[in-house]
């Protein structure tokens, strides 16, 4: 193609040469002087580039030599003016990467399906109405079922295949692999038909089947992540054995590679059958699944029957779930009526649903308004800058270009800023996915994946055709020869239309920065709430008793744990709880006091069953009576220590010590009789509202944790002190891990890292929106001021001072501010309406927020607007004139 | 004065239209002719009429190189000692000038019927 086309082009270069000369001599046979036969062949000729141009379209190939040429030279061109490129790609990279990062996001935590064949026939198995009262549940209210209501729902025929699962612990549980170290995985139960009905394939090995369920069966499948991460891949490990709470287990299989379990948002490393043994009941509950009826705990995923929708699904299964749910419960038909069997789609992180989603939107609806911005300023700085070549494209128009072809190169340029931008843009979005994912913790990996790039990609083109139309504009209107003259006249009306996109662009990055303000002012309350504890030189790791299978022989490890605790030199105190606080996790009663049972709705009690000097090792001030203290065991009277909004909901006006509070619901337990009160403090998280709260001596409850919570207050720093501590646990059982060692404090920071995440981002996205509305303001103001050069020159030829000029360019910047932030305000208070939940101790109308917001939009106005202000001010009145 | 002068070229220009690529298979019909010639011919011949465009006379020359209506070679000029690119009629391009032409004569007829009626009847 090259090659045929070169050769036309010298032919008709020699063609045209030989006739030009031919009439240059016959201009000069007809008398006409050499120099002047020369120009009026050459005017006889006429345009000479045109015919070039148009002689070569004859042949057909023109159109892609024509758009190689433009792109071609509008990468000179740009090359040329690095500052103009690299803001306009930089901003578009920036724009696109960003929204294509939170696309991806978002895109696997609500669009992303299960990895497994068929994923939208699988749905998960819901009530949200929660357990049935008398029942007990897990936390996860709204997804958990009992025992029984698994097996009335197994063989419907609604379904395909039902399948329950449950975590063997509230987070890891310890295992060993052979003779190494102990350590901790994450594990879950299963029913046999687990990998069957979800149709996930086994690579190495077999998968669980419905026999290792009926016979408890000790048989275990890896996930392929922890096989990878653990095994390096050995295929040999089939058959070995691993340890969980030192039962032994046979590895029979490996799951497919890309099944990361169905944890919404979470990795699981192994599985094992549903067990009846007591010690391996689900959520490191001390008794077994199979003994407790009423124990909402496993949730239930099926595969719907072909040709089953899910409403008819759950018409049909409805009455054998009612007539499980309230087998034993004495229940009046009416009430059972409002318990609801609600199916939802199954998506990998599904769970994530309530509680990641909206953030994830908010966010979204955040880079969404950074994206506009972005675009609007890329297209402000192309039309300022084509606008100021205005007078060169008159002149290229003059010469013989024509306004296609002007057009042409004009979208060419655009068309590579988008391409550089959107490539950039992609690798941006790459990294920004990853941090995206490590931040929010999604252990499952976020990758931007096809639709994330065809998002990209059809934002890019989107760009291309806004780009590619705003030159349009500036060529059509560019008159031949008035651009030759000096162009002042019309830079009013322009102006205009660019002031709507800075005024718009300023209300956009106010609202930007009043979210970032508001998320950034839920942070700084997090970590300034008083907890109600000493928070300095608190150590907490969790302990699991392997052999200690009766309460008795589990209390008297805990008691002899917590002696040599003391024994560690640089321990302070040391104490016990079974809820490590400010992991989220809680246990909740229905108080009974004195004898008289408050409704859990009118009263929810806390409880926590905790080890002697609790309250003392917290650091937790004592109202009134006393703490746990050793004194506090099995044989002598059962006591239990309260809080300040216990006493003033439950006991008011009346001394609360010596009062009654019988626990467990319970009414043949012997009541625990109120020795102390402390001063409230947080307990599940740092956020939650005061809770009336009871703390019971763990060792009087006949029923000590299969897991406990050591907490340590030391001195020093406490994470120094992990060694030693480990040594000391190792001196009692050389199997036994320290779980999850770390400072109170850092449990505390670990409980909002979500709206440490949204922080940041938010406040990423508003220093971008800032750092885009300066650069787009300094651009139009830089080109406003060299328009207005002569008129400038005039104001301070008649007496202007440099002052006055530096302030009415100032006052430019301010209108456009003052516009902005009026068109702001409702925008941001709309924003903040719905970021409502995620913020705390704050409202969303919260005024120092929209003062600080406001006068952000004030510093990036100056900012960007002093420089050209400062420029007219100095501007030469002699000089402007003399070049108007 | 300038406006009267513009409008004039602009009839030219419309009256050239589609006909450039008759006029020039029409003129090689006398012979081999290079593009200065051909041009000089149908400039001469209209009476300065139509004044020949060489932003159109190049690429309608090349239009009809490519459609295999003309071949075109360099050849020495006889008057002047140089080579020029010599256009030449192809049997191709002789049956497309008579369907040219024979178009152009309806044409030519239609207009002239609707123009001038009277002279039609008489």
């Amino acid at each position: 193609m090259r090659w045929p086309s070169k050769k036309r082009d010298a032919d008709l270069e020699r063609e045209l040469r030989a006739d030009l000369e031919l009439e240059e001599e016959e201009q000069r046979e007809r008398g006409l002087p050499a120099d002047e036969a020369h120009f009026a062949a050459r005017r006889a000729f006429g345009n000479e580039t045109l015919i070039r141009e148009q002689t070569r379209e004859a042949w057909g190939w023109g159109w892609v030599e024509r758009f190689l040429r433009d792109l071609r030279l509008a990468a000179r061109v740009l090359v040329k003016s690095p500052i103009f490129t690299i803001s306009a790609v930089a901003t578009l990279a920036l724009g696109i990467g960003a929204t294509t990062a939170i696309f991806s996001a978002m895109n696997a935590i609500l669009l992303r399906r299960l990895p497994v064949p068929d994923a939208q026939r699988i749905v998960y198995l819901m009530v949200p109405e929660g357990q049935p009262s008398g029942a007990s549940n897990t936390g996860d209210s709204d997804s958990s079922f009992s025992l029984p209501v698994f097996e009335a729902l197994r063989d419907n025929p609604a379904f395909s295949d039902v399948m329950a699962f449950a975590p063997l612990s509230t987070d890891k549980v310890d295992i060993r692999v052979g003779n190494d170290a102990p350590e901790q995985a994450s594990g879950e139960e299963v029913s046999g038909n687990f990998f069957s009905g979800l149709g996930v394939s086994m690579p190495h090995g077999r998968a669980l089947s419905s026999e290792d369920e009926e016979h408890g069966a000790a048989t275990a499948v890896l996930s392929y992540a922890f096989w990878t991460r653990r095994f390096s891949r050995d295929p040999s490990v089939i058959g070995n054995t691993l340890f969980v709470k030192g039962i032994p287990f046979t590895i029979v299989g490996v799951a497919a590679r890309n099944f990361p379990g169905v944890e919404p948002g979470a990795v699981t490393d192994f599985w094992i059958p549903l067990q009846r043994r007591v010690g391996l009941s689900p959520w490191g509950n001390s008794g077994s699944l199979y003994s407790s009826p009423d124990w909402w705990c496993l949730q239930l995923i099926a595969r719907l029957a072909p040709r089953v929708t899910p409403e008819q699904a759950v018409a049909r299964v409805t009455p054998a779930f009612r007539a499980a749910a309230f087998a034993d419960l004495k229940t009046p038909v009416r009430e059972q009526e409002k318990l609801n069997l609600v199916l939802s789609p199954a998506r990998g992180l599904e769970g994530l649903g309530d509680y990641d989603a909206e953030p994830i939107r908010i966010l979204m609806a955040l880079v969404a308004l950074v994206l506009v911005i972005a675009c609007s300023n890329v297209a402000m700085l192309i039309v300022a800058r084509n606008a100021s070549r205005e007078s060169d494209f008159s002149l290229r128009m003059a010469l013989g270009a024509s306004r296609h072809s002007l057009f042409r190169q004009l979208l060419a340029e655009s068309v590579l800023l988008v391409f550089a931008g959107g490539s950039l843009g992609w690798i941006f979005a790459l990294f920004a996915t990853k941090a995206l994912a490590s931040w929010a913790r999604i252990a499952t990996g976020l990758t931007p994946d096809g639709r994330g790039l065809a998002f990209c990609t059809v934002l890019s083109i989107l760009a291309a055709g806004i780009f590619g139309l705003a030159p349009l504009r500036i060529v059509a209107r560019a008159p031949v020869t008035g651009g030759l003259r000096t162009a002042s006249g019309s830079s009013q009306r322009r102006g205009r239309g660019g002031s709507v996109v800075l005024v718009a662009q300023v209300a956009l990055c106010f609202t930007l920065l009043t979210s970032a303000g508001l998320l950034l002012r839920t942070l700084l309350n997090y970590e300034h709430t008083n907890l109600g504890m000493q928070m300095e030189g608190l150590l907490v790791f969790g302990i699991s008793p392997q052999h200690a299978s009766t309460s008795a022989e589990r209390s008297a490890f805990y008691r002899d744990l917590l002696d040599r605790m003391r024994g560690v030199p640089g321990v302070e105190s040391a104490t016990l709880m079974q809820e490590r606080l400010g992991s989220g996790w809680s246990t909740n009663d229905e108080p009974t006091v004195d004898g008289v049972t408050i409704p859990f709705e009118q009263v929810p009690l806390r409880v926590n069953d905790v080890g002697p000097d609790y309250l003392h090792t917290l650091g937790i001030p004592i109202l009134e009576g006393r703490d746990i203290a050793d004194s506090d065991t099995a044989a002598s009277r059962r006591v239990v220590v309260v809080n300040e909004t216990f006493v003033k909901k439950l006991l008011p006006r009346t001394n609360p010590l010596g009062h009654q509070l019988g626990g467990f619901g319970d009414p043949k337990h012997t009541p625990f009789t109120i020795v102390g009160v402390a001063r409230d403090s947080k307990y599940r998280s740092v956020d939650e509202a005061p809770r009336a709260m009871a703390y019971y001596p763990y060792a009087e409850t006949g029923d000590a944790p299969a897991t406990m919570q050591v907490e340590l207050r030391v001195h020093g720093n406490p994470l120094a002190m992990i060694p030693a501590v480990e040594r000391a646990v190792h001196a009692m059982d050389a199997n036994l891990p320290l779980e999850k060692p770390m400072t109170q404090a850092a449990v505390f920071a670990d409980s909002y890292s979500d709206q440490r995440l949204f922080a940041r981002v938010a406040a990423f996205f508003g220093l971008l929106a800032a750092l885009l509305v300066a650069i787009g303001l300094y651009g139009t103001l830089s080109y406003r001021v060299s328009r207005r050069t002569g008129e400038i020159g005039v104001r301070m030829a008649l007496g202007a001072g440099r002052r006055q000029v530096l302030g009415m360019v100032l006052l430019q910047a301010f209108r456009v501010a003052a516009m902005g932030i009026v068109a702001g305000v409702p925008l941001a208070l709309l924003c903040g309406h719905f970021m409502g939940s995620m913020l705390y101790k704050l409202e969303p109308t919260d005024v120092a927020t929209l003062g600080g917001a406001l006068i952000g939009v004030l510093l990036v106005e100056l900012a960007a607007g002093w420089i050209p202000a400062w420029r007219a001010a100095r501007t030469d009145p002699m000089q402007a004139l003399r070049s108007e | 004065m300038s406006s009267v002068k513009k409008q004039e070229e602009l009839q030219r220009a419309n009256l050239l239209q589609g006909t450039l690529d008759m006029l020039i298979l029409r003129t090689l019909l006398y012979g081999p002719a290079h593009g200065h010639q051909i041009g000089k011919h149908i400039q001469r011949t209209t009476n300065d009429f139509l004044q020949m465009q060489h932003g159109s006379l190049y690429p309608a020359l090349h239009r009809l190189e490519k459609r295999g209506w003309v071949t075109a070679k360099w050849e020495t000029a006889p008057d002047r000692n140089r080579e020029f690119k010599y256009y030449r009629l192809t049997e191709k391009g002789r049956k497309q000038l008579v369907v040219e032409e024979s178009q152009w004569k309806q044409m030519a007829e239609a207009v002239a019927r609707v123009m001038w009626p009277a002279a039609e009847e008489g």
